[in-house]
């Protein structure tokens, strides 16, 4: 296995209160090799925008990152100064916002903000970003680059802007992409589009994707590998195709349940899990997932699984499901 | 856009025209100019020849007609006060005014900009906190007291500045100004902050209330998410978006500079249009009071017109299709 692009080890993230700290993110570790593509998967609230958003040192107080080593290419990313991190930021990660409504700035022009990204990032002149930009546009899938460089964002679409986003997080080509939920905020008709495009991108220039999203089928068309996130911690990581066809911890099998299938007579069925994630602060002894597994034993209650290695795969539980397909 | 500057052009004539009507029945139904500009011993033959000279027995409508027809030909009138041209008596004044508002604007910008930006993006810093606390005084404390507590410590107690008047002035061909001279400069510094002390905590308020609310923004956030530098994120991309509201609440704030004005000036006996109004009042001169609501009110339209229409410079979302 070549060396991981990105490797996040124990990383912690706090909700800063003064009585006490309550813990959003505990302990998560996974890494993205060069070119990969991670899906982050869990519930809303489980801390996937918070893992993205800790990683380029974006958390606004009260959230403050409380422990744990990210290093991307060898470097510390944890341990940059603020003005180190902006270099980073851009530059070597690119961030992609869920919103696209609210992502781009509405007084200064599309081209403007594209331009003023690369010249931040790359030695390029005035003229020179401007093709670029107009290139980025035109590789983005605009009709009429030209028009959109000098356009507001007002002018354009929802699915446009989020392609201006797209284009604007990738323009200074960074090794990894964040995208944080890049289609939620769009109408389920441009959603295939963007995925697609999302998809020949990462293809074209090779950058590793840290996928967030809460929507297993995209994960199931876009990610290597997939790391599942519950109430703040890292519950599963495995192959995209193991954890579909085999998941190995109850809450990851619960979430494929929830998403909406034909059963053997071809009727569509959904099974939610019963009762609900615990909010910040109020996850439970043991394993968070207990009050909720079916498969629950006294030590569940106890004492937190840790994420076991399993040929190559992990999960946090004692009595993880598919355990006779095991090597 | 054309079509839009156009009617927005005519509207203001209108509006125009509307205040002009009123200042007009002010000086129709209030003032006795037959009473003023004849001798009390005058015959009942000379009072009939003055009405029909003055077009007195002429219906309302030709009279404001006339009203207009004159003011558009430089004539405003006489004053019944001084028997002087009220046009005259205005243009001596203005350059007075006009250098006041001038220099306020000036401390308005170079202090309440400045300031408003330091609040906006380090709230929490000790400067900010301490500018916050004065500015309640801003707000708070009426334009007079304002004025005179200026007036108690620097030009009573400390004897810097003086408490009234101009100073030395220079007659440039009709325009009087104080900007040339020593004396007039420092004549001018009190009153010109005593007219600035709202609009600067206005102006430091609303930046900072906007700043604040543009920083926690998405596009703010995506811009720091792209690495662009905190002078870039702020300058650029926050004060845009902060500016824009900032300027028009100052627009709007532009009666009240007015009727700061005429407080101003009457605290420092500034000798500009605030003080001729004041005086006007206290001596009925009616088509002074007028002319001089016709004027403010005219000056009040054009600013809120040229901002208004200035505004799709700033801000692209307004460039295209408001024809
Ligand atoms: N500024 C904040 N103050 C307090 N709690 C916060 C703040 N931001 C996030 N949280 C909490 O942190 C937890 C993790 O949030 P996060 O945004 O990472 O969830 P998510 O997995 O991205 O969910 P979603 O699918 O809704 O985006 C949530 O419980 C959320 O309520
Ligand atoms: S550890 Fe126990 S409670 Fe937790 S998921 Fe596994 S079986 Fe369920
Ligand atoms: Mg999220």
């Amino acid at each position: 296995m070549t060396a991981p692009l990105l490797e996040v080890r124990d990383l912690s993230v706090v909700l800063s209160r003064t009585e006490r700290d309550l813990p959003v993110l505990d302990k998560v570790s996974f890494d993205i090799a060069p070119g990969e593509v991670l899906g982050i998967v869990g519930e809303s609230g489980a801390g996937k925008s918070m893992t993205g958003v800790a990683i380029v040192d974006l958390l606004v107080p009260p959230l403050r990152r409380s422990g744990g080593t990210i290093t991307l290419a060898g470097d510390r990313l944890d341990r940059l100064t603020p003005r180190q991190m902006r270099r980073v930021r851009g530059k070597r990660v690119g961030f992609i916002f869920q919103d696209p409504m609210t992502s781009l700035n509405p007084v200064l022009t599309i081209g403007r903000q594209l331009t003023d990204t690369m010249r931040r990032h790359l030695p390029v002149s005035r003229s020179e970003a401007r093709e670029r930009a107009i290139s980025w546009l035109t590789r983005t899938g605009l009709p009429n680059p030209a028009r959109v460089f000098a356009a507001a964002p007002h002018e354009l679409s929802g699915g446009q802007r989020q392609r201006v986003v797209i284009a604007l997080a990738l323009c200074a080509e960074p090794d990894l992409v964040i995208a944080d939920e890049p289609t939620t905020a769009l109408d389920v008709s441009v959603q295939a589009h963007m995925l697609q495009l999302l998809r020949d991108l990462h293809e074209e220039t090779g950058t590793a994707m840290m996928l967030i999203t809460h929507d297993l089928g995209v994960i199931a068309k876009m990610a290597d590998r997939v790391a599942v996130l519950y109430a703040g911690r890292l519950i599963e990581t495995a192959k995209t195709q193991a954890l579909v066809t085999e998941p190995l911890h109850p809450y990851t099998a619960g979430l494929m349940q929830a998403t909406p299938a034909p059963d053997e007579t071809g009727v569509m069925r959904v099974r939610a899990i019963p009762g609900s994630m615990p909010g910040i602060g109020a996850a439970p002894s043991g394993c968070a997932f207990h009050p909720r597994c079916g498969r629950a034993q006294d030590i569940c209650r106890q004492t937190p699984p840790p994420l076991a290695d399993a040929g190559g795969r992990a999960a946090a539980c004692y009595f993880p499901l598919h355990r006779e397909a095991q090597p | 856009m054309i079509i839009y500057t156009v009617g927005r052009i005519l509207q203001t004539l209108l509006v125009l025209l509307v205040i002009s009507f009123i200042a007009f029945l002010l000086v129709a139904t209030l003032g006795d100019p037959l009473g003023i500009l004849l001798p009390p011993e005058a015959s009942l033959a000379e009072r009939q020849e003055l009405i029909l000279r003055l077009g007195l027995d002429q219906p309302m409508l030709g009279r404001f007609l006339h009203f207009l027809w004159g003011m558009l030909h430089g004539d405003f009138g006489l004053s019944y006060r001084t028997q002087q041209g009220v046009g005259a008596m205005i243009a001596a004044r203005l350059p007075a005014t006009i250098e006041l508002a001038f220099v306020s604007l000036l401390v308005t910008l170079f202090v309440g900009v400045p300031l408003g930006i330091v609040c906006g993006v380090k709230p929490n810093s000790v400067v900010s906190r301490g500018v916050m606390l004065v500015s309640i005084a801003g707000i708070t404390l009426p334009n007079f007291v304002v004025g005179v507590l200026l007036i108690a410590i620097f030009s009573v107690q400390l004897g810097w500045f003086p408490s009234f008047g101009r100073g030395h002035t220079v007659d440039l061909g009709g325009w009087t100004t104080g900007l040339l001279t020593v004396s007039g400069w420092q004549a001018i510094i009190l009153p010109a902050i005593t007219l600035a002390a709202f609009q600067v905590t206005f102006v430091i308020r609303m930046l900072r209330t906007q700043l604040l609310e543009v920083g926690q923004s998405e596009h703010i956030r995506f811009a720091r998410a792209r690495g662009l530098s905190e002078r870039t994120v702020w300058f650029s991309y926050a004060m845009r978006n902060a500016l824009l509201p900032t300027i028009t609440m100052l627009a709007l704030q532009l009666g009240n500079v007015i009727a700061f004005s005429v407080v101003t000036e009457g605290v420092f006996a500034w000798p500009g249009l605030g003080s001729l109004f004041l005086q006007s009042v206290q001596s009925a001169d009616i088509p002074v009071i007028a002319i001089y609501l016709i004027f403010v009110g005219a000056v009040f339209m054009i600013i809120n017109l040229f901002v208004e229409l200035s505004y799709p410079l700033l801000d692209p979302r307004l460039r295209k299709g408001r024809a």
